[in-house]
């Protein structure tokens, strides 16, 4: 289980995250949702300790990030992580290199799925394309959690489809995800669990199949009523 | 281990193409100045009216030194400096302000941080030494071509120790002694591990971190050189040379090891992508 407690980050004077806390648990899909600016992808780069935080604290599996946690753990970003240089299979090998969690197997599952070509450069991709191979590199690590991070941001419909595609396969299944998005159409009825986030803290926290089953609302009409206010 | 030296071979493979060019300008402008050298020095020999013998007493015999000082030579020498400074903080912004932001990727890597600052200077040390090591060869290259083109009444040979005599530069760049190498790279060495720690206080910090890391770098330097600074203000017999030896060499141990584990600490806990 991913726990975070009371975590709080300010850039400067500005104060991102005033004390956000929510677990996230194997086997379940979470979705941190909020505007633009209320520090979604602070979250998710705080949990890869690729930003330090003034306070909190941030576990997983009770343990605190180390180097072994990113076996287990992996983080999908809203941005190519390859060098432009480099080619798909490039990547792949850089990948295969470093991971002991790396699955071929899976990796050329992905490529077919995508139907990206490896010797296609990164420089050369399509946004869509690219947000594929980011995808490609984070699945095909055998890891128990993944964080994406607006996975569908810039893309075509055909390309969302086909990236929601990989929520309700056996690629996503028994992981843990905590994924941001302002698509939340595209994956709503995939979600387990919502961390709305505002103004730096937690503004609600609900299980999507309790708020159906009990107030009859879907994720997007919590958000409209949100918001309207 | 096996992650580290991964790290060494992908970061020298990074910066592969530019200092392959940088090896080919130095090739190409050392030699080619041997050959131009030379042949004026011999074309001003024949040119005048007198036998090659008086040549050479009125105006010298040529020496590889002579050589060594003109532009064709120290060029691509200063060229290869500057990129290499240059390439000291590309090795860091690139990853952070490239195209695609890569240090993602470096810091999501399954193994210590220490070993991506150490894999980085590691590749700064090993292009050092492989220009060195291109330029020791070359002098020796340059030497034969020297002694084809000049005759012997107007030339005088030279070993490299000599050279290195004669130009001092050269003395610094490759040591006439182990002890004078190690302690000449290790020099090197520390500095860029100084400047790795104040690049990493400004990706920690960002405008504040440009002060801190300027703070660090001048402090870290002052510690080194304070037995030289203690000679300079209580006279320069207070310490024996040995002792200024043995201490510059304790507190250069010591600002390296400082600076490589704050930098690890930066790399840890403060760091920002």
């Amino acid at each position: 289980m991913i726990e975070v407690k009371e975590i709080k980050k300010r850039f400067g004077r500005k104060k991102v995250l005033e004390g956000v806390s929510f677990d996230a648990k194997k086997g379940e899909i979470t979705c941190l949702i909020g505007i633009n600016g209320v520090g979604k992808t602070t979250v998710l780069n705080a949990i890869m300790n690729l930003t330090p935080l003034n306070s909190g604290q941030i576990l997983i599996d009770g343990e605190r990030i180390n180097k072994n946690s990113y076996e287990k753990i992996t983080f999908i970003p809203d941005a190519v992580t390859m060098l432009p240089r480099m080619k798909v299979a490039d990547a792949i090998q850089f990948m295969r290199d470093f991971y002991q969690s790396w699955n071929d197997e899976r990796a050329s599952e992905l490529l077919e799925f995508f139907r990206l070509n490896e010797e296609d450069r990164i420089s050369d991709l399509s946004k869509g394309n690219a947000a594929k191979v980011n995808l490609l590199l984070g699945l095909a690590l055998d890891v128990d959690y993944l964080l994406m991070d607006e996975p569908f941001s810039g893309i075509d419909i055909f390309s969302r489809e086909q990236i929601a595609e990989v929520f309700t396969s056996h690629l996503v299944e028994d992981r843990g995800v905590i994924i941001t998005t302002h698509e939340i159409n595209d994956i709503e009825h995939l979600i387990d669990k919502v961390i709305l986030l505002d103004n730096g803290n937690v503004l609600k926290d609900f299980r999507t199949e309790v708020m159906r089953a009990e107030e009859g609302k879907s994720v997007v009409d919590v958000l409209r009523e949100v918001y309207k206010k | 281990m096996k992650h580290y030296l991964k790290l060494v071979n992908f970061e020298l493979g990074r910066f592969i193409k530019v200092y392959l060019v940088l090896i080919a300008i130095t090739i190409i402008s050392q030699i080619a100045g041997i050959i131009v050298h030379s042949n004026n020095f011999v074309g001003r020999a024949n040119e005048s009216m007198t036998t090659m013998e008086q040549f050479a007493a009125q105006n010298g015999t040529l020496m590889m030194s002579d050589f060594m000082l003109t532009l064709w030579f120290l060029g691509p020498i200063a060229l290869c400096i500057a990129a290499l400074i240059f390439y000291c903080f590309l090795i860091w912004y690139r990853d952070w302000f490239g195209k695609n932001t890569f240090v993602y990727r470096l810091l999501m890597l399954p193994t210590a941080r220490l070993n991506i600052l150490l894999a980085k200077a590691s590749a700064v040390f090993l292009m050092v030494l492989g220009l060195v090591s291109l330029q020791l060869v070359l002098l020796i290259a340059e030497q034969a071509l020297l002694q084809t083109i000049v005759p012997d009444v107007l030339r005088t040979d030279m070993s490299i120790a000599e050279m290195g005599n004669r130009t001092g530069f050269l003395q610094v760049l490759i040591p006439e002694s182990f002890t004078g190498f190690l302690s000449n790279y290790g020099i090197g060495f520390m500095m860029v591990f100084i400047l790795f720690t104040a690049i990493l206080f400004e990706r920690s910090y960002r405008w504040k971190g440009i002060l801190l890391g300027a703070v660090y770098a001048a402090l870290a330097v002052t510690v080194f050189l304070l037995p030289l600074i203690i000679q300079l203000i209580l006279g320069m017999n207070y310490l024996y040379p040995m002792e200024v030896f043995l201490a510059m060499l304790t507190l250069g141990i010591l600002v390296t090891g400082t600076s490589i584990w704050l930098s690890h600490y930066l790399l840890n806990r403060k760091v920002t992508v």
